[in-house]
């Protein structure tokens, strides 16, 4: 293996800790679908933890599933996407500027900031059964004869750790774009202008707006491009969770001096909208535009064909990012209390718009494929059409629930969250994640990935089990299934949760074969090595 | 933009127009008295939501077959889910309760026959209890 720089190193450690992540969080998914097949199966191995357990009472099965569900979520989003998307970027944008990270120190802050957040996190749900779920609608998270207190305060840390990190991540990334698309430094205004389109808007009037970076034409390549506006969604998002994660520690240190605050003064709807306003900047938001970016960088890189309508996609990572700010109230169709007008033009309408900047972003990314023919359907390769098909068929399930009439039925029940939201995390986002470790391994170190024969069952056991979980799921769904619901038994939807595990199991054997083959191409030494320093042979004799 | 971006184009419009057009039309069913009817209720009922317990009014909910009625949900605590199943289990439909505001969504049964409600949102370790079998009766 060649000898590997600072910033590579960086970026190998933020993917093993985000690997870890996603092994935990699938671990968590198998251990909750098990509990909902057979809710006491778990007992034994609980009554065992309970001793570590730092609360007063001996934990029913639905605080222990519900404080599991609650970490989750985190784990899955904040350990094992961000990880690997700050690996990646950490990487990939200074390599495609030719420029080094503006702020270095920041990178090993980051990875401990945000590995320490997402485990306190995890660690408030474990032992403290912090379970107001990640949506935490007012006023459950101050509800505390409901969400133990002694879980609730280092959850509200953990989670605002992970936004202030996040917050220096973008930071970071600002920094090195604007600091080499041009000489200049930039103003925050005038980048923004440049990202919400404003400044091509003077230009088509006629008046250039020549002291903005150009995001729109020419000069930065198009990832660079999307990472830009992407991270507006993401600042916006940790912004807005670090109010509500303030507000919620507010309430519990306010309960735990013994003044405990009204609840009742904040109002709920209110909250609802400001909450999945910001939230949304990351199921909405920064997921579609990144994924964007990154087929756009590897699909040329893997077929060696400029991509299709390059200026079309930049248009349309604008109007995706625009489309972004508006669609939140798809997540209160089912709020009669939200002003219709808002459910209508925000819920459905503006939710369309993203059907148009995927659907355009798909279709450039397939036909660049497809004017390339014959390609070598390499690892990064099969991973990204894996994506495209992940994203194609878990986008079209969101339309179907973001829908004023539709939503009536759907709205809560597993169609929600595994056709759509898990389809789009696994199929989708986790298949384009592989692809990037699989794309960044060789160009990293020298090495090709080892063995075809695993990465192909890597990318049919995924695949399939991921369908094969999400879909049957979804059709519970149909059926009347609710999401966030431990039935009791016997439980009338069995059969689907029976069929659900094995696709779960499906995916196990798949990312089992992914580790062993990036074990056997980076071989076990450089692997340990990115976690324990080697010691010169010089320090080693002395 | 390329002649087949504006093929692609012109297909997601289509698209949207048709599927918008259809799902907000009153080909589903319950769009005509959401959206369009909006017909005067014949029936109103309240059902407060507390302390994990749906309270039903103390006279029962009996409703006609194709009449239209109101539920209004009210909380005094979290928020919860105001949702109405068949007796296999399948939802009618649902809503959510926003505590301090009146809830409220007007229905009409079409099959006569007994309904089970149950909350469609996560209150609290409790939330699965939070369910009562044969609640609202449709009578021919």
């Amino acid at each position: 293996m060649k000898q590997i720089g600072w910033i590579e190193k960086w970026t190998l450690r933020f993917a093993v800790v985000a690997l870890i992540f996603l092994a935990m969080t699938g671990f968590e998914g198998i251990l909750m679908r098990t509990q909902m097949a057979a809710p006491e199966a778990l007992t034994g191995f609980e009554r065992t933890l309970n001793a570590v357990r730092i609360i007063d009472h001996e934990p029913t099965q639905a605080e222990l599933f519900y404080a599991m569900m609650t970490a989750h979520p985190i784990v899955g989003i904040y350990g094992f996407a961000y990880m690997a998307v700050m690996g990646a970027f950490y990487f990939l944008v200074p390599y495609l500027l030719k420029k080094e990270v503006r702020h270095k120190k920041l990178v090993p802050v980051n990875f401990w900031l945000q590995t320490g957040g997402v485990l306190l996190c995890w660690l408030s749900g474990f032992f403290g059964l912090f379970n107001s779920l990640y949506t935490l609608y007012w006023p459950l998270p101050v509800s505390f004869d409901r969400v133990p207190l002694i879980g609730t305060i280092p959850f509200t840390v953990g989670a605002a750790v992970i936004m202030v990190n996040i917050l220096l991540f973008s930071f970071n990334i600002f920094s090195t774009v604007l600091s080499k698309s041009n000489p200049q430094s930039y103003t925050v205004w005038q980048f923004l202008r440049a990202a919400f389109g404003i400044s091509r808007l003077m230009k088509w009037l006629g008046k250039e707006d020549k002291n903005a970076p150009n995001l729109d034409y020419n000069g930065l390549p198009v990832f660079i491009v999307a990472v830009a506006r992407g991270s507006i969604d993401t600042v916006i998002n940790a912004v807005v969770l670090l109010t509500a994660g303030a507000l919620i520690l507010v309430y519990g240190i306010a309960a735990l001096l013994g003044h405990p605050l009204n609840p009742m003064a904040v109002d709920a709807l209110v909250y609802k909208n400001w909450f999945w306003w910001g939230l949304d900047m990351v199921a909405d938001g920064n997921v579609l535009i990144y994924t964007a970016g990154v087929w756009y960088l590897l699909i040329p890189l893997l077929t060696g064909r400029k991509l299709f309508g390059e200026s079309v996609v930049r248009t349309v990572i604008m109007v995706d990012l625009l489309v972004s700010m508006g669609v939140w109230s798809h997540h209160l169709l089912s709020d009669q209390v939200q002003p219709f007008w808002m459910r209508l033009l925000s819920g459905q309408i503006i939710t369309w718009g993203e059907f148009f900047t995927m659907g355009l972003t798909v279709f450039a990314s397939l036909i660049t494929v497809w004017k390339a023919r014959p390609v070598k359907f390499t690892p990064p390769l099969i991973f990204v059409l894996g994506s495209i098909f992940g994203f194609i068929i878990g986008g079209a399930a969101g339309l179907t629930q973001a829908n004023l009439g539709l939503n009536v039925i759907l709205h809560n029940t597993q169609w929600v969250i595994m056709t759509h939201a898990h389809t789009m995390l696994l199929t989708g986002l986790s298949s384009l994640l592989f692809a990037v470790i699989y794309a960044l391994v060789p160009m990293l170190t020298g090495k090709e990935i080892r063995s075809r024969a695993l990465t192909l069952a890597h990318f049919w056991f995924w695949m399939v089990g991921s369908v094969l979980m999400t879909y049957v799921m979804g059709m519970a769904g149909s059926q009347g299934m609710l999401r966030r619901m431990l039935y009791p038994q016997p439980n009338p939807y069995q059969t689907y949760l029976n069929v659900a595990w094995v696709g779960g199991i499906l995916m196990a054997v798949g990312f089992l074969a992914f580790l062993v083959n990036i074990i056997a191409t980076l071989g076990w030494e450089a692997v340990l090595s990115l976690v324990v320093e080697r010691k010169r042979p010089a320090e080693a004799t002395a | 933009m390329e002649r087949e971006e504006r093929i692609w184009l012109g297909v997601l419009v289509v698209v949207f127009l048709l599927v918008n057009a259809i799902t907000l039309s009153p080909l589903v069913p319950w769009q005509r008295w959401i959206l369009w009817d909006r017909p005067t209720p014949q029936a109103q009922f309240r059902i407060e939501f507390e302390d994990y317990e749906i309270r039903l009014p103390p006279e029962g909910i009996q409703v006609k077959a194709g009449e239209f009625v109101e539920f209004i949900a009210t909380s005094k605590d979290v928020t919860y889910g105001f949702g109405v199943f068949r007796e296999d289990g399948k939802m009618l439909f649902q809503m959510q309760v926003v505590p301090g505001y009146e809830n409220r969504i007007v229905w009409r049964f079409d099959e006569p026959g007994t309904y089970d409600i149950r909350s469609t949102e996560y209150s609290g370790p409790r939330h699965p209890e939070m369910f009562v079998a044969d609640a609202i009766q449709v009578l021919p």
